[in-house]
């Protein structure tokens, strides 16, 4: 049983962390229709500039989190207004542009960095012994608490929020949400800063856990990739739950079927909802 | 008057190559500088240059300046067999040195028979590299056998572990030392279990907690690159070790800069394998190499695959200096008779065919243990520093 329970509890932790990347790609596609294959290398950008800002600057770890965040939302402005703009209503475009995206930051991310992982500073370290049953990482908790935080905070600006509104106006009809006064450039600029913040987000949390090198974005962008199409292209309760079940079914399955084979439970999953429910678990059915 | 100085310019560009070609003899290099283990492109790349810095010191190769050209395998077999045949057939070099990935060499190996190129293999331990009786392949370092062998088998019995869980990813390496371990692990009757593990895992808390059942005191861990960094760390949170052991069964990974970062305190009393230790100089170009090396990046070497290719550039230039020409045949026949000192020990290739020391010359090898942070030689026990730390 206490093993059982080990292999939900990290089941549940990574499942919510893998959400706050998932909902970050969720965002573009869902407002901006625009699929970003670049997603990872933002992911690895982000550890890496939090790397940097708290052992190369000095800084406290939190705040180059925090700043490491705000770097990334800014490239994902400018990346919008530079190259993703000029590609609306093309979505072959965009998708090209995006995945020319990902092979150049991951190459200039092997120039900066160097091959070798960097792993920023833990916030806390060693272990608790949970229910008195197993030990976990008390980073892993604390990783699991701020990205909770995260998500309360992205269900906010998204539900309760001016801002919010617009985006899911703009994600529903973006001729009849301009016709209303809504600056839909402006969302989309702040729809895909924030998908790259998400990514960021995700990424600054997961580093210390598993530091970032330049050559592991690839399995970050399909992670999430793997849980929007789970949880339905644009649903933000879609990609919680999503994030959640693979996180689960990759570790039970780890646990109980055989560890050699952890990532292709994600792609058997994925494969069984493209053939019995494409939209998703809560997508809408077009 | 225009058009006559573009083409002269042309001219000059077209011939400027074959003008080089003529005064320099290239060696190729095959090995990953990009993917899971591109730090070893890194260790090369060093390695590559300290071996040319010595070499055209001393004149060349045949009277011309020794060249590499380093071919990128990413450590994927497709793209190792296709680097290696743009080596064979675009550069035209006579020998290719390299390789530290087991998937990719075995399917260089190929390659290399088909146009009958010299390979000589550095750091790509499988068995079958050398046991395949190839005619144009060689390897100067460890193959799985050798190591489980001679190294680790008798370090786990000698220091009386009664319980061992193997842990091994998905690779050609992984699966042939681990089914060599449990083949001697079997014969001196210690209990094990073998856990198979992803190439690119990150998470192994499930595996960890899946170990921990079993309660082992040592665990070899038959993982490379970054990953092996994730398996130690977790492995303490977990509160597997450093009750049990682990042995890092390929070495380098323990070495890198960023080991002790990403370990945190959970590096203390790790055991790897190594080739390489600052106190340990069996000859004098080992002290040599150090040197340069020290002289060249301001730091002492840490991954030992700098030396690694070091030494089979250094084999290479010799045979073909002894074979005073470019041609396969020739340069095959002087590898055979080599007899060559290099950082590691006097290379001489097994010469009997059938089994995995054909072709092969294997250095010797240590077990280390990161004890407060040094690095003490624990096995074998001629070149011991220190006494085997165990946790409690």
């Amino acid at each position: 049983v206490a093993e059982f329970l080990m292999y939900l509890t990290n089941g549940v932790v990574m499942g919510v962390i893998n959400a706050i990347s998932a909902i970050g790609v969720s965002l573009i596609v869902g407002i901006m229709k625009v699929v970003n294959f670049a997603h990872g290398e933002i992911y690895i950008f982000a550890g890496y500039f939090s790397y940097h800002l708290s052992v190369s600057l000095g800084l406290p770890p939190l705040l180059s989190m925090v700043l490491a965040i705000g770097l990334v939302f800014l490239f994902g402005l400018v990346l919008e207004r530079t190259l993703i703009r000029p590609t609306y209503g093309d979505e072959m475009y965009s998708l090209i542009i995006t995945f020319v995206l990902s092979i150049v930051l991951q190459n200039l991310a092997l120039l900066i960095f160097g091959p070798y992982p960097n792993k920023p500073p833990n916030l806390v370290s060693g272990a608790v012994n949970l229910f008195g049953l197993f030990h976990y990482g008390n980073q892993r908790l604390l990783s699991f608490l701020i990205s909770i935080g995260i998500l309360l905070f992205i269900f906010y600006l998204i539900k309760k929020t001016w801002f919010g509104k617009s985006i899911r106006a703009v994600s529903q009809d973006r001729g009849m949400s301009s016709l209303m006064g809504v600056n839909h450039f402006r969302v989309n600029m702040f729809a895909f800063g924030l998908g790259a913040a998400l990514a960021g987000a995700a990424g600054v949390i997961l580093a210390p856990i598993f530091p970032v090198t330049p050559t592991g974005s690839s399995s970050v962008s399909l992670t999430a990739f793997v849980v929007v199409v789970l949880g339905g292209m644009g649903s933000l309760q879609g990609c919680v739950v999503g994030g959640l079940v693979l996180g689960i079914i990759e570790n039970l399955g780890a646990a109980y079927i055989s560890t050699m084979y952890r990532h292709i439970f994600a792609f058997i999953i994925l494969i069984m909802v493209l053939v019995f429910r494409p939209w998703g678990l809560y997508g809408q059915k077009t | 008057m225009k058009r006559i100085l573009v083409l002269t310019f042309i001219m000059l560009f077209a011939l400027a190559p074959l003008a080089w070609a003529q005064s320099t003899i290239k060696i190729g290099v095959v090995g990953p500088r990009t993917g899971p283990a591109a730090a070893t492109g890194k260790a090369f790349e060093e390695g590559i240059a300290i071996a040319l810095d010595h070499l055209n010191a001393k004149g060349g190769v045949l009277g011309k300046k020794l060249e590499v050209v380093f071919e990128d395998t990413g450590g994927v077999p497709e793209k190792a067999a296709s680097g290696f045949e743009r080596l064979a057939t675009r550069e035209k070099v006579p020998i290719v040195v390299g390789e530290s990935h087991s998937s990719s060499a075995l399917a260089e190996i190929e390659v290399a028979n088909r146009y009958k190129v010299p390979l000589i293999i550095c750091e790509a331990w499988h068995d079958d590299i050398t046991k395949k009786g190839y005619k144009y392949v060689f390897r100067a370092g460890p193959a799985n056998s050798g190591v489980v062998d001679f190294y680790i088998a008798p370090f786990v019995k000698e220091n009386g572990f009664k319980k061992v869980a193997i842990v091994r990813e998905n690779s050609d390496w992984g699966a042939g030392i681990a089914e060599r371990s449990e083949m001697n692990l079997k014969n001196m009757n210690i209990p094990f279990t073998t856990l198979k593990v992803e190439r690119e895992s990150k998470d192994f808390y499930t595996e960890l907690t899946k170990i921990k059942g079993e309660n082992p005191d040592i665990i070899l861990a038959y993982i490379y690159g970054t990953g092996l960094h994730f398996f130690i760390a977790q492995a303490n949170e977990v509160g597997l070790s450093p009750k049990g052991l682990i042995l890092d069964g390929a070495g380098p990974p323990s070495l890198w800069d960023s080991f002790w970062k990403n370990v945190g305190n959970a590096g203390e009393l790790e055991l790897f394998m190594s080739s390489m230790h600052e106190n340990v100089h069996l000859t004098p170009t080992s002290r040599k190499f150090w040197d340069d090396y020290k002289k060249k990046y301001g730091k002492d070497p840490s991954d030992y695959k700098t030396r690694s290719i070091y030494n089979v550039i250094l084999i290479a230039a010799d045979a073909i200096n002894r074979s005073k020409s470019t041609d396969a045949e020739a340069i095959v026949a002087a590898l055979e008779k080599t007899n060559l000192e290099v950082t590691t020990g006097t290379v001489k290739f097994g010469l009997k065919q059938g089994t995995y020391e054909y072709h092969q010359w294997m250095p010797p090898m240590l077990v280390v243990q990161w004890q407060g942070k040094k690095q003490i030689v624990v096995y074998p026990k001629e070149a011991a520093m220190g006494a085997l730390k165990k946790g409690r």
